[in-house]
């Protein structure tokens, strides 16, 4: 029980925020609203899973949002040119992978930090961009948008793909020996080394799995209008590292899980879409947000200070 | 070595009076783009070469190929060694640009800018768009058309602190207020500038207010994220998308019959304007400050308030005039 305060107090956070809904402004529970909302929110919570691993591994990711927007742009002008779909969204995933590797590369190859890796690779994918697209919307040919077909069933694709990678990760990292070498390397990285685990080459695998998560959040994104804007990724990596800090990821390494992570994404996603509900001003929206990120760092900070006390 | 440095001196000075003894007469003007591959300046150069064969003059267009504010500068510095009779220009960097353009000012060249100004005293007039109550406005009414000048309505910014998007904003509330009475706003949501964001609070706007007639989107990107949420709602047509963009991002959406009015300033008559300005100001026909009006070849006469020549009102693109425009 314990164990899972964290998840419980979010899930319980947003249980009250749908309780309130269902009470006060029913018509957000209407179905088209609802799915539309859901598929829109299903490529972030694909880079939350993704920086919750590079978390738990005690590193960091700020480019995720530069390289879903490059991702994105690839994929985008591939299937412009005349790229079968599921080729082009292929070329997203290798795009996203070599980002990722060179990410990787950095930190676990040269042992350099990775706020500041990516702090610099996040400005030169977003510099990259703007040279190339200078800003511009991208049209994407007929046939891209729901993969070409319905709205319903294009939508229910791409919200059950990532419930689908949401549960064969969650089950990765509690059953694969790879998943708990994750946690390994990020509760303790020399204890790790010492008991042979590999720390820096998991942590070169999981900034290349964030690449490749980020392509596959671009391409879900992709397939949801018929135009993509060049800087679609941008303050992605603030939404999608809040959440998992908030779903309960210990920014500290080695702790949390991704149903969580689920959790924290819903929440903060959502308290948006309840403000315009209640008919409140949007000034609120990022001052919830805030609110709520600050309570989850300071809960991991008592929890910290208490097991220090224990020791 | 001085001496082969003072030949080479002489040599190039004897090709820049080469050049300028080239010259048939004709004045010359310099158009300066913000950037080359954009088809929002592609589009005023053509309005620019309209203007010089009207006045045969000598146009050279030049910019950068991607908004590079050294680049501008550099372009500047150049044309002011050929001697150009006329620069008109579209500022990147407002500060960096103007200190070349006060440099061009003093050598005697008339400089007028257009779409993006310099600071006002390195150049003579501002050839401007279109003023925050001409847009506000023609937003507001094109709105009113569409929903018979009833019911509810929403605004989609770019940000809460954009300052001329909420210039227009006010301008919208106080039209509505005083000539709308039965519409009533009910939300006004930022999209950050971004596509996807705009489309998820409109989503959330159809939802949470059934009875929407209509949502004005006051930043570019904010249409077409709008278009696509009243489109996955299943409300083309019955709730009204007007904003301010360009054609070719909203295309589709207007020949669909999502969105109903896109508005604009026409760029190309942006680009004539500031041409006729400027050779204007060369031939004296138009006086270097405290003109009242200014009559600009096909376009006629112009308000001019203090040193902004008002293009006119903005246009608005829709399903009949939408493919005239390739911008």
């Amino acid at each position: 029980m314990k164990r899972y305060s964290r998840e419980l107090t979010v899930g319980g956070a947003l249980v009250l925020l749908m309780i309130s809904l269902a009470i006060f402004a029913p018509n957000f529970f209407d179905t088209q609203p609802m799915i539309s909302r859901l598929a829109s929110q299903m490529p972030a919570l694909i880079l939350a899973l993704g920086v919750a691993l590079v978390i738990i591994t005690r590193q960091i990711d700020v480019s995720i949002g530069s390289q879903f927007g490059m991702c994105a742009v690839i994929a985008g002008t591939a299937a412009a040119a005349g790229v079968p779909m599921p080729l082009a969204m292929l070329c997203a995933l290798v795009a996203g992978a070599l980002m990722g590797a060179a990410n990787g590369w950095l930190v676990a190859g040269l042992g350099l930090p990775s706020i500041v890796v990516t702090l610099a690779t996040m400005v030169i994918w977003q510099e990259v961009l703007r040279l190339w697209q200078k800003g511009l919307l991208l049209s994407l040919p007929d046939g891209v948008q729901w993969f070409g077909m319905s709205q319903g069933t294009g939508q229910a694709m791409v919200i059950g793909s990532t419930l689908l990678i949401l549960v064969l990760m969650a089950w990765a990292m509690k059953n694969l020996s790879s998943g708990r070498r994750i946690y390994a390397t990020g509760s303790d990285a020399e204890a790790a080394r010492l008991a042979g685990l590999a720390p820096k080459a998991t942590t070169f695998w999981v900034f290349l799995l964030m690449g490749v998560l980020a392509g596959v959040g671009a391409a879900l994104n992709l397939v949801q209008s018929p135009q993509i804007q060049p800087n679609s990724g941008e303050g992605l990596e603030l939404k999608a590292i809040a959440a998992a800090v908030v779903g309960g990821i210990a920014i500290t390494g080695g702790r949390g899980t991704l149903w969580g992570v689920l959790l924290g994404m819903m929440l903060l996603a959502n308290v948006n879409p309840a403000l315009t509900h209640f008919h409140q001003p949007p000034y609120w929206e990022k001052a919830i947000q805030g609110l709520v990120i600050l309570l989850a760092v300071a809960a991991d900070g008592i929890r910290i200070k208490k097991q220090k006390h224990l020791k | 070595m001085k001496y082969s440095i003072l030949s080479i001196s002489f040599a190039l000075l004897a090709l820049v009076s080469c050049k300028k003894s080239e010259d048939s007469g004709k004045l010359s003007v310099g158009f300066l783009l913000k950037s080359k591959g954009n088809q929002y300046f592609v589009t005023c150069e053509k309005g620019a070469q309209a203007a010089a064969k009207d006045l045969d003059i000598d146009l050279r267009v030049d910019g950068p190929i991607n908004a590079d504010p050294a680049k501008q500068n550099e372009i500047v510095e150049n044309w002011i060694t050929d001697g150009v009779d006329v620069i008109v220009a579209s500022c990147e960097n407002k500060d960096s640009l103007s200190t070349a353009l006060r440099k061009a000012k003093q050598a005697g060249i008339k400089v007028v800018t257009y779409d993006a100004d310099a600071q006002a005293d390195a150049r003579l007039y501002f050839a401007n768009q279109a003023t925050a109550q001409g847009i506000g406005e023609k937003l507001i009414d094109s709105a009113a058309e569409l929903t018979g000048a009833e019911g509810e309505f929403a605004i989609v910014t770019g940000t809460l602190t954009s300052a001329n998007l909420n210039e227009w904003i006010e301008v919208i509330k106080a039209r509505q207020a005083e000539k709308y009475p039965n519409m009533k706003l009910v939300g006004i949501r930022p999209c950050d500038d971004q596509k996807d964001k705009a489309q998820q609070e409109a989503t959330n706007l159809l939802s949470a207010n059934p009875n929407l007639k209509a949502i004005i989107a006051v930043c570019s990107p904010g249409v077409p994220g709008s278009a696509e949420a009243v489109k996955q709602a299943g409300k083309k047509g019955s709730v009204k998308v007007v904003g301010l963009g360009l054609p070719s991002e909203n295309r589709a959406y207007v020949k669909e019959g999502v969105t109903q009015a896109v508005i604009l300033w026409s760029p190309e008559d942006l680009g004539y304007l500031a041409v006729q300005a400027g050779v204007a100001l060369a031939k004296g026909e138009l006086a270097e400050k405290d003109a009242k009006t200014f009559t600009a070849g096909k376009l006629g006469e112009l308000q001019v308030e203090g040193d902004s020549i008002i293009l006119g009102k903005p246009i608005a693109f829709d399903a009949k005039n939408i493919d005239d425009y390739d911008f």
